[in-house]
């Protein structure tokens, strides 16, 4: 593999310095992952470089359009990688990235991984650069495209080479090299599975996103955090107290959420860097944590200091906040609109809780839902156009989408038992729920379409609240 | 107290008067023994006899005071007992007064047997000017943690507009909502859920 090297080879690496940095912060475990996650856009993973001559307009052609309401399951085969190293021993690395990989691009849905008992190809003769491999091979097994990599070992030192080939045509679509610490197997694995993503669907992929709920546990519920697969559970705050409604700010360095800590539900603040908090809202009543705007100069709460709970929007810059809604009912459960000028949010101003929206300064209010009587929990699309929201239908809830001015209403969970609380990935690609059934909490994440639902967790006595962190650039 | 001083004059009889009985005994003993201790419990002896009467108005005055401690026992656990029951039926009286008021589904309304339960409510705190309350608004599981959080504290108002309404002080009442975050029955039925949609109160004493 002499010949596709050229470009200068960066290290990943973690900055140790920086990683202990977390442990003087004990008191809040959890944070460590958000932390790290933050600390990874900055100083890790400037790695790799090194495109293997991957013709420039392949970002034009859209292999995968995930917008099609036709879409079909893309099929894509992962052969095992070759150790390109001078003999050593490397465990079963040959079959962990094709595994790793395979099950990252299975995670997003888009994707049929063709099973390894189906390949033809002879690895013993093949190679990993277009002129090595035949296509045929994998065209007659259904491939329609191809990915194949190569890795070598030196001491705790791993480079990685993925190359992602479209079988059809027999041509390189993007080949990427990655060189780091053999610890960063996984995260070279994530970040070429990414690359898939923009090289097929025309978008990098969440791997490198956090879903942040509130997990109840006995009489106790804090807020945790978790990956996009399912990995790394991490525990964000250790009040021993009821805390909810988790809300990350859009560059993932704050947190906002309401806590019963201090006996009434107050709105506290967090710097996810350095574990602390502060209270930014306790008047008497609710303080509710809300979205913030996309921009992030501003971020919605519901106050009921007034005796009713209203929808309020606090200014960052101002340093104020101000009452968007005036009506004695419940107005609840705000949410934005992707360019920030309008919010959705929930009011029982009719005599049922229905989904209405206003404009960003509270004036026009309009009612979108009609059907049913219990209508909650609306969740703008971030690529704008859809809003999820959790309807009641025959007696359970389940999740709605619906065009943004109340039209083409569409349910998109019909598994028994209730499904609830929809929360929207960066992408707008994925919808993050909890599902309960026979009594049983889970956390869900489903395609957009309400297809390829899947765990993130379980096992927990209640999930909620949840908030989908924005991508982190880590992949 | 009291209990404790009768005890101590009985028992302070029953000892002066056994040293007096048993003094002839001591003597010989004593005498036998050593000299002296012999002085002092001739000394003490000499007391004794001389005031033989005395030893009678004694026994029946120690007699009496027995009565008359174990009368005063028996009032004072009577006492106690009725001051028990007399507790008891006041907490009775306070946990009809502040039984758990219930809703319907989705609703905030009170219903006329919690009117009523929120009438014994208001007559107590009116009789008990002692107490203050703390009104939790519950929900059942079903819909939004931020819509049963509103829903519960539309409950938990209820509950204090009415209290108000009956002339109780708005200062000596509190609320809270709990929304659907503290089910009393962890059940996933209907009959849990009509437990669930509740105001509960918290009654505390100044």
């Amino acid at each position: 593999m002499r010949e596709t090297q050229g470009p200068r080879i960066q290290g990943i690496q973690r900055s140790k310095g920086l990683m202990d940095k977390n442990s003087c912060f004990s008191l809040f475990t959890g944070f460590k992952a958000a932390y790290c996650l933050l600390l990874t856009v900055h100083c890790l993973f400037i790695a790799f470089f090194l495109v293997f001559g991957a013709a420039a307009p392949a970002c034009a052609r859209v292999y995968i359009d995930i917008d099609s309401p036709t879409l079909q399951k893309f099929p894509i085969a992962v052969a095992d990688f070759k150790n390109l190293g001078k003999g050593a021993d490397t465990g079963k690395l040959e079959t962990w990235f094709a595994d790793t990989l395979g099950g990252a691009l299975q995670l997003t849905g888009f994707f049929t991984i063709i099973q390894r008992k189906a390949f033809l190809e002879d690895s013993g003769k093949a190679g990993i650069t277009a002129d090595s491999i035949r296509f045929s091979d994998w065209t007659s097994i259904g491939a329609e495209s191809l990915i194949k990599g190569g890795f070598q070992v030196n001491g705790k030192e791993l480079v990685t080479e993925f190359r992602l080939f479209d079988a059809v045509q027999g041509k390189l679509i993007s080949g990427k090299r990655y060189t780091g610490k053999i610890d960063d197997r996984k995260d070279m694995v994530l970040k070429f599975a990414s690359e898939v993503l923009l090289q097929l669907t025309g978008e990098q992929g969440v791997f490198d996103t956090r879903i942040a709920f509130a997990g109840k546990k006995g009489s106790v519920t804090e807020i945790y955090t978790i990956r996009f697969d399912g990995s790394d559970l991490e525990k964000i705050t250790n009040f021993r107290s009821l805390t909810l409604l988790p809300r990350w700010s859009p560059d993932n360095r704050e947190m906002t959420f309401t806590s019963y800590r201090d006996g009434n539900p107050d709105l506290y603040l967090m710097d996810m860097s350095s574990g602390r908090t502060r209270k930014i809202s306790a008047s008497s009543g609710l303080n509710l944590a809300a979205p913030w705007s996309p921009d992030g100069t501003k971020m919605l709460m519901t106050l009921s200091k007034d005796g009713h709970q209203e929808i309020y929007v606090m200014d960052f810059r101002e340093g104020r906040s101000r009452r968007l809604t005036y009506n004695y009912s419940v107005n609840i459960s705000p949410s934005w609109s992707p360019d920030g000028k309008k919010i959705a949010f929930v009011s029982d101003r009719a005599g049922s809780p229905q989904i209405y929206v206003m404009n960003a300064d509270g004036s026009d209010p309009m009612r979108l839902t009609f059907q049913g009587n219990y209508n909650t929990s609306p969740s703008w699309s971030p690529k704008g156009k859809k809003i999820a929201f959790e309807g009641m239908v025959s007696g359970t809830f389940q999740i709605f989408l619906m065009d943004e001015n109340g039209n083409n209403v569409v349910q998109l969970t019909t598994e028994g038992g209730r499904n609830d609380s929809p929360s929207w990935s960066p992408d707008g690609r994925y919808i993050a729920f909890v599902s309960k059934k026979n009594g049983r909490y889970r956390l869900c994440v489903m395609n957009s379409n309400g297809s390829n639902v899947r765990v993130l967790h379980e096992g927990m006595d209640g999930y909620s609240g949840i908030s989908w962190s924005a991508r982190s650039n880590l992949y | 107290m009291r209990r404790n001083a009768v005890v101590f004059f009985v028992m302070a009889l029953i000892l002066c008067l056994g040293l007096v009985l048993n003094t002839g005994c001591a003597k010989k003993v004593v005498k036998e023994a050593a000299e002296e201790k012999t002085a002092t419990v001739q000394k003490e002896a000499a007391a004794a006899p001389s005031q033989p009467a005395e030893t009678e108005e004694q026994r029946l005055a120690r007699e009496k005071a027995m009565k008359e401690a174990a009368l005063r026992e028996e009032q004072e656990r009577e006492r106690a007992l009725a001051a028990q029951k007399e507790k008891e039926a006041a907490a009775a009286a306070r946990a009809e007064a502040f039984a758990d008021i219930r809703f319907d589904f989705d609703k905030f309304d009170l219903k006329p047997e919690a009117r009523e339960t929120l009438k014994k409510a208001a007559a107590y705190m009116t009789a008990n000017k002692n107490v203050d309350v703390l009104v939790e608004g519950h929900c059942d599981e079903r819909g939004t943690v931020e819509y049963n959080l509103a829903l519960g504290e539309k409950r938990a108002q209820s509950a204090m507009k009415f209290l108000v309404d009956l002339g109780v002080d708005k200062a000596r009442i509190k609320t809270i909502s709990y929304g659907k975050e503290k089910p009393l029955d962890p059940g996933h039925n209907e009959e849990a859920w009509a437990k669930n949609r509740r105001d509960h109160f918290v009654v505390t004493e100044k």
